[in-house]
C-alpha cells in the first residue's frame, strides 16, 4: 500500500523526462549507445583481426571483403576503425575522469572554506589559462613522452582547473542558500555539509560540463594521436589512423577518410547528448 | 597580473625539469660522448641548485634572453621573432573569415529562428564542431589543393598577395571551428534584440528591417563577439599550431612541435612562454576593446 | 673517303647523342626537404641537413666520385703521401677562386685545416687527430702527421675538411670562431663551391645562386654549375611533400617514404631514383652475461644470437618495411657502399632448420622471453617487431616490445639496460673506421652498447688505424668483418637507399652514398 503512490509518480516522472527529451538527445543517445557497443565488443563485431599483415590484399579500395578497404600492410580498414571505438571511448572517459574528480574536490574546498586557499586557488587559473589549452598539454607530453597514459596525465594537469572553477563557483552560490548555514547552525561536520548537502545540489552544471568535455576529450586525444604525440602505433586509434593513411591520401583516400567520419558522428553524438542533458537538468520556469 | 605571470614563469621552468632523467643526455645526440654531455650540462646550468638556476632562468627572461636553440643553432628569441609574423597573419586572417561566415549566417538563421534554414545552419556548424581541425585542414589540403590543384599544397610565399593565397585554405580550417561558436553566439543575441520591446517598437514605427539590424543589434552583437573571440584565443592557437603542421606553414605553431620532435627544451620553454605572453596581451586588448566599444564597462 | 666517312660517322653522332647529352643551362631547381639546414659550415655542421649541403658551397682538397670511393683531385691538382706515411703534400690548382673572387691561396688552406682539426670548435676534430702541422709555401701545401693515418686522403676530401675564405673570417664581425661562421653564413656569405648561400628563412626556405668564379668545368666545356640557383623549401610532412612535387610546385623532393615508391615510380611526369647509399638497419644485441635486472642473459651465447639471425627472414622485412627498395647486409661492419667492405652474399640467409639447430644448442626453450625495445611512433619499427614477433615464435622465443622514445632508447643502449633494440647507421666520412669503431670497438661505446668485448677485433682495428699499407689494411677489415659477423652482436637487418623523387626535367642530381646533396651538375631540361 505504502509504495503505490510512490511507484505511480515515479512512473510519472520517467515519462515526463522522456517526453521532454528531444529529438536530437535521442538520436545522440542512439549514437553513442551503438558506440559503447562497439567499443566493448570489438572482437566479437570486427571482421578481422586489426594488425593482422595481408600481403595479397594491400590497399585493395572498400570491396565486399573490405568494407573500408584496407592498408598498405594489408590490415583491414573497418576492423582497425571498429578497435578503434575502444581506445577512443576509453579516451573520453579517462582523459576527463579525473580532471572532474580533482577539480570537484578542490573547487568544492575552495569554494566552502575561500579565504588563502581561495586567493591561491585564483593564481593557479588564470596562470593555467594563460596557456592555450593544447599548448600546455603538448609540452607536458613533451616532457613525460608520447603515449596514451601521458597524454591522460597531460591532459589532467590542465583540465582540472576548469571543473574547479565551475565547482567552486556552485559551491558558492549554493551557500548563499539557506540549508548551507543551517547545517552549520545544527553543528554538521564541514565534510558533511560540503559533500552530502552542497555538492548534490552544486553538481549539475559540472555533468553538463562533462558532457562537452568528453567531445572534446575524443578530439583532442585524436588530434595528439595525429600529430604522434597520443596513442603510438600500432595501436588502432582514429589519429594514429588518419596519420597513417595521410601519406595515401591520393591514392587509397579511405584509410584517412574513414576513421575521420568515425570521429564526426561519435563527436556528434556527445555533443547532442551535452546539448539534451543541459535541456533536461535546466531548470524550467 | 604580476603574482600570475610569476607563476607562468615556475610552470615554464618546471616543465623540463619534470623531465625523467637527465635533460643533458636527453637533449644530446646518441653519438655523444660522456665529455660532450657534461659540456651541455654545464651550459644549460645544471649543475647549479634548483633555486639558483630559477632565478638564472628568470633574470634572462626579463632581459629578453630565452636560451639558444639546439635544433636550430640561433637564440630562441630570434628564431621565435622571426616566425611570430606568420602565426600572426593565420590568426588574423582567420579571425576576418570567422566573422565573414558567422555574421550572414547567424542573421539568417536568427530570422528564421527555427525554421529549416535555421535547423540546418545549426545542424552543420554543430557537426563542425565535433570535427577535428586537422581532419577539416586534410580534407580542404586533399580535395581543394591536391585534386582539384586550385591552391598551393602548403607554404607560406613571399609576398602580401602570395600569403593571402597560400593562407587561405589554412585559415578557413581554423575559422570554421571559431566562426561555429561566434554564429552561435551572434544568433541569440539578434534573436534577443529582435524579440526586445524596444525593436519592436522600432518596427512598429517602420523602420526597415535592415536598418534597425544594424541600428541595435550591431553594437550588441560586436561587444560579445569581441569577448567571445578575446576568450576563446587559447582554442584559436590550438587549433593555429594543428593547422600549421598540416599545411606545412612556418609559424610558431610548427615551430613549437617540430620543437618537441626534436627535444629542444630551450625552444619548447620559449614558445611555451610566448603563447602565454601572446594569451595575456589578447585578454588585456579584450579588455580594452569591450570598454571601449561599451562604456558602461567602464572603470569609473 | 676516310673522312667522308668519319664526318658521317660524326654528324650521325651529333644528330644521336646531342639529345641526350647537351646539357642545358639556366633555370633554378625548387628542391623539397624534410629538414633545413642550420649552419652549412665545415666545421660546425653537426647535422645531415647541414653536413649533406657542405659540398655545394664549399669544395674540398680532394674529392670522391660520386660512387663515394675513388679519390680524385679537388682544389689540390696532385697529391702524395711519404714513404714513411708522415707527410702529405698536396698542389693547388691554378685558377681557384673563391665566389668573391679573391684567389684560394695557401693560407686559406692553413686556415681552414687549423679550424678543422681544433677540438675546441667542431665536434669532427678528432677525424683530423694524427695531423701535427699544416704548411704552406706558394701552391705546395705540408701536412706533417704525428702518427701514420691511413684515413688521411679520405679525410682531404670529407666535408669537414672543406676550404674556407680566411679573409672572409678575419672581416667577420663577432668575437669567437662559431660566431664569425654564423655571420659569414648569415650576412655575406663567401664560399669555395659550386654555389653561394643567398638567403636563409630559418626553418622554412634557402636560395642558392651558382658561384661565378667556380672552377670545375661540365660537359660543354664551361665552368659549372649548369642551374642559375636553388631553392630548398623545409617541408618536414613525408605527404606534403610529395603532393607538391604532384602539384608541379617543386622540382624534387627528398626522403620519399618507401611505401610510396611504386606508386611514384608508375608516374610517368616523375623520375624516381634510388640511390645507394651507407645507411644500415641493425639491431644491437646485449652480449652481456647478466641482464640489468641480475638475471642471466641468455643472449650471451653467441649460438643464441646466431638462432635469431637465421630464423630473420630479411627479405621479407625489406618486403613488408622498404617495399622491396632496399638489400640484406652483405657486411656485418659496414654497407657494401663502404669502402674496404667485403662480403657479396646476404648475411645469416633465413634458414628455420639451421636456426632450430643453434636454438636448440644455445639452450632456448620453446617460451622464452625476449623483449625488442623500440621507437615509439615509429610506424617500421612497429612493422619490424610484428614480423620478428612472428618469425621468432618459430624457434619458441616470446618476444615482447617494449615501447620507448628516442632518449630513453639513448639512455638503455648506454647502460646496457635492453634485450635487443632498433637502430640505423649512416657514415660521415668515407673512411671505414668511423663506423667500426661505432659498432665493433669496444672501448668507443661498448661496441653500439652490446657490450661485445672482442679482444681480437679490439686489437686489430687499432692496427688498422695505423696501417698505411692498403692491402694489408684491407686484410685486416676482412678480418675484422668476418670476425664480426661470425659473433653476431647485432641482428643484421638491411641496408636503405636514399629515395629522391624528381620530375622529368631535372638531370644529373646526385646524393651521394654519404647522403650528400650534389647539385654541381645537376641541370633543367627546359
Amino acid at each position: 500500500m505504502t509504495y503505490a503512490p510512490y511507484a505511480q509518480k515515479r512512473r510519472f516522472a520517467v515519462f515526463k523526462f522522456f517526453q521532454r527529451m528531444q529529438p536530437g538527445f535521442i538520436v545522440g543517445l542512439t549514437i553513442l549507445s551503438l558506440s559503447l557497443i562497439l567499443a566493448l565488443f570489438p572482437s566479437y563485431i570486427a571482421p578481422y583481426d586489426p594488425n593482422a599483415f595481408d600481403f595479397n590484399a594491400v590497399q585493395s579500395p572498400p570491396s565486399d571483403l573490405h568494407w573500408f578497404g584496407t592498408d598498405s600492410l594489408g590490415r583491414d580498414t573497418l576492423s582497425r576503425v571498429i578497435w578503434a571505438y575502444s581506445v577512443n571511448m576509453q579516451m573520453a572517459f579517462l582523459a576527463t575522469i579525473f580532471s572532474l574528480l580533482i577539480g570537484v574536490t578542490i573547487g568544492a574546498l575552495v569554494g566552502y572554506y575561500r579565504g588563502f586557499s581561495d586567493v591561491v586557488f585564483g593564481r593557479c587559473v588564470d596562470a593555467i589559462i594563460t596557456f592555450p589549452f593544447l599548448v600546455l598539454v603538448i609540452a607536458v607530453v613533451a616532457v613525460l613522452g608520447p603515449g596514451l597514459i601521458n597524454m591522460y596525465i597531460a591532459i589532467t594537469v590542465v583540465g582540472w582547473v576548469y571543473y574547479a572553477r565551475l565547482m567552486r563557483a556552485e559551491i558558492m552560490a549554493q551557500m548563499a542558500n539557506d540549508y548551507a548555514s543551517a547545517g552549520k547552525v545544527m553543528g554538521y561536520s564541514d565534510s558533511r555539509i560540503i559533500f552530502r548537502h552542497l555538492l548534490p545540489n552544486a553538481i549539475t552544471p559540472v555533468i553538463v560540463y562533462w558532457m562537452t568535455d568528453m567531445a572534446l576529450a575524443i578530439l583532442l586525444g585524436s588530434s595528439l594521436g595525429y600529430l604522434g604525440l597520443g596513442a603510438q602505433p600500432p595501436e588502432a586509434e582514429w589519429g594514429v589512423l588518419i596519420a597513417e593513411g595521410r601519406n595515401f591520401i591520393t591514392t587509397a583516400w579511405w584509410l584517412s577518410l574513414m576513421p575521420g567520419i568515425a570521429i564526426v558522428i561519435t563527436g556528434f553524438g556527445f555533443s547532442l547528448v551535452g546539448d539534451g542533458v543541459a535541456d533536461l537538468l535546466r531548470p524550467r520556469g | 597580473m604580476i603574482p600570475t605571470f610569476f607563476l607562468v614563469m615556475i610552470i615554464i621552468f618546471l616543465l623540463v625539469r619534470l623531465l625523467p632523467g637527465d635533460p643533458a643526455i636527453a637533449m644530446a645526440e646518441a653519438k655523444a660522448t660522456e665529455a660532450q654531455i657534461e659540456i651541455l650540462r654545464e651550459r644549460m646550468g645544471l649543475n647549479e641548485p634548483l633555486w639558483t638556476q630559477f632565478f638564472i632562468f628568470v633574470r634572462n627572461v626579463l632581459t629578453g634572453d630565452l636560451g639558444q636553440s639546439i635544433l636550430l643553432k640561433a637564440p630562441v628569441a630570434t628564431v621565435i621573432i622571426e616566425r611570430l609574423p606568420v602565426t600572426a597573419f593565420l590568426t588574423i586572417y582567420a579571425v576576418l573569415f570567422s566573422i565573414i561566415i558567422a555574421g550572414p549566417l547567424a542573421a539568417i538563421a536568427a530570422l528564421n529562428k527555427n525554421k529549416r534554414a535555421d535547423i540546418l545552419i545549426r545542424g552543420v556548424f554543430q557537426i563542425g564542431l565535433s570535427t577535428p581541425v586537422f581532419y577539416i585542414g586534410l580534407l580542404l589540403l586533399t580535395f581543394l589543393a591536391a585534386f582539384l590543384r586550385w591552391f598551393p599544397v602548403g607554404g607560406y610565399g613571399q609576398t602580401f598577395w602570395e600569403h593571402m593565397y597560400h593562407l587561405l585554405l589554412p585559415a578557413l580550417t581554423v575559422a570554421l571551428y571559431t566562426s561555429a561558436i561566434i554564429m552561435r553566439n551572434l544568433r541569440s543575441s539578434i534573436i534577443e534584440v529582435i524579440d526586445a520591446e524596444y525593436v519592436q517598437f522600432a518596427r512598429a514605427k517602420g523602420l526597415s528591417e535592415g536598418l534597425i539590424l544594424w541600428r541595435h543589434v550591431l553594437r550588441n552583437a560586436l561587444v560579445s563577439t569581441v569577448t567571445l573571440l578575446g576568450l576563446s584565443i587559447g582554442n584559436l592557437m590550438s587549433g593555429t599550431l594543428v593547422t600549421e603542421t598540416v599545411f606545412a606553414v612556418p609559424g610558431v605553431g610548427r615551430l613549437m612541435l617540430e620543437a618537441i620532435f626534436a627535444r629542444d627544451y630551450p625552444l619548447i620553454q620559449g614558445l611555451t612562454l610566448t603563447f602565454a605572453v601572446l594569451v595575456s596581451i589578447v585578454f588585456l586588448l579584450t579588455d580594452m576593446i569591450q570598454s571601449w566599444l561599451d562604456p558602461r564597462l567602464r572603470p569609473s | 673517303m676516310k673522312t667522308v666517312l668519319f664526318a658521317a660517322a660524326a654528324a650521325l653522332s651529333v644528330g644521336i647523342i646531342t639529345p641526350t647529352l647537351a646539357v642545358e643551362r639556366g633555370g633554378t631547381l625548387t628542391f623539397a626537404r624534410y629538414d633545413d639546414s642550420t649552419l652549412i659550415d665545415p666545421v660546425y655542421a653537426d647535422r645531415n641537413p647541414d653536413i649533406w649541403m657542405v659540398s655545394n658551397l664549399y669544395d674540398t682538397l680532394l674529392r670522391t666520385e660520386a660512387d663515394g670511393k675513388t679519390v680524385v683531385p679537388g682544389l689540390a691538382s696532385q697529391y702524395k703521401l711519404s714513404d714513411d706515411g708522415l707527410t702529405l703534400s698536396l698542389t693547388l690548382r691554378d685558377n681557384i677562386h673563391f665566389s668573391d673572387g679573391t684567389d684560394v691561396e695557401g693560407k686559406d688552406i692553413v686556415f681552414s685545416l687549423n679550424r678543422a682539426k681544433n677540438p675546441e670548435l667542431g665536434p669532427w676534430a678528432g677525424l683530423l687527430g694524427s695531423i701535427d702541422s699544416v704548411t704552406a709555401d706558394g701552391k705546395n701545401i705540408t701536412i706533417k702527421l704525428k702518427n701514420p693515418d691511413p684515413t688521411i686522403i679520405l679525410m682531404m676530401a670529407t666535408f669537414n675538411t672543406a676550404i674556407v675564405s680566411k679573409d672572409a673570417f678575419d672581416a667577420a664581425t663577432g668575437a669567437t670562431d662559431q660566431e664569425k661562421a654564423q655571420a659569414i653564413s648569415n650576412a655575406d656569405p663567401v664560399g669555395s663551391g659550386p654555389f653561394v648561400l643567398k638567403s636563409h628563412q630559418r626553418g622554412s626556405s634557402m636560395e642558392f645562386v651558382a658561384n661565378k668564379h667556380y672552377w670545375r668545368q661540365g660537359e660543354d666545356g664551361k665552368a659549372l654549375p649548369y642551374l642559375d640557383g636553388i631553392d630548398f623549401v623545409v617541408i618536414p610532412d613525408d605527404a606534403t611533400r610529395i603532393l607538391k612535387l604532384q602539384a608541379g610546385e617543386v622540382n624534387a623532393a627528398e626522403f620519399i617514404p618507401f611505401a610510396r615508391v611504386a606508386e611514384l615510380k608508375a608516374d610517368s611526369n616523375i623520375n624516381m631514383e634510388l640511390f645507394p647509399s651507407t645507411r644500415i638497419i641493425y639491431s644491437p644485441i646485449n652480449t652481456r652475461e647478466k641482464t640489468a635486472d641480475g638475471q642471466d642473459n641468455i643472449l650471451a651465447s653467441k649460438e643464441a644470437r646466431q638462432a635469431l639471425n637465421y630464423a630473420t627472414n630479411k627479405d621479407a622485412l625489406i618486403k613488408l618495411i622498404l617495399h622491396g627498395a632496399g638489400k640484406p647486409v652483405t657486411s656485418g661492419l659496414m654497407a657494401s657502399t663502404t669502402q674496404l667492405a667485403t662480403g657479396t652474399e646476404a648475411l645469416y640467409k633465413y634458414d628455420l632448420a639451421k636456426a632450430k639447430e643453434l636454438a636448440a644448442k644455445a639452450g632456448i626453450k620453446p617460451g622464452t622471453e625476449i623483449s625488442l625495445t623500440t621507437l615509439a611512433g615509429s610506424a617500421d619499427d612497429s612493422i619490424i617487431f610484428t614480423a620478428l614477433q612472428q618469425m621468432w615464435s618459430q624457434i619458441g622465443v616470446k618476444l615482447s616490445v617494449e615501447q620507448v622514445d628516442g632518449a630513453t632508447r639513448g639512455d638503455k643502449n648506454r647502460s646496457g639496460d635492453f634485450d635487443i633494440h632498433t637502430y640505423g647507421w649512416v657514415n660521415d666520412v668515407n673512411d671505414p673506421a668511423q663506423v667500426a669503431g661505432w659498432l665493433g670497438y669496444y672501448p668507443t661505446r661498448k661496441a653500439v652498447g652490446t657490450g661485445w668485448n672482442n679482444p681480437e677485433f679490439n686489437s686489430l682495428y687499432e692496427a688498422s688505424n695505423k696501417e698505411i699499407n692498403p692491402e694489408k689494411r684491407a686484410e685486416q677489415y676482412a678480418k675484422m668483418q668476418s670476425l664480426y659477423a661470425e659473433e653476431a652482436p647485432l641482428l643484421f637487418m638491411y641496408e636503405t637507399p636514399f629515395a629522391v623523387a624528381l620530375d622529368n626535367k631535372v638531370k644529373g642530381y646526385v646524393q651521394t652514398p654519404l647522403g650528400s646533396n650534389e647539385f654541381s651538375s645537376t641541370w633543367i631540361d627546359q
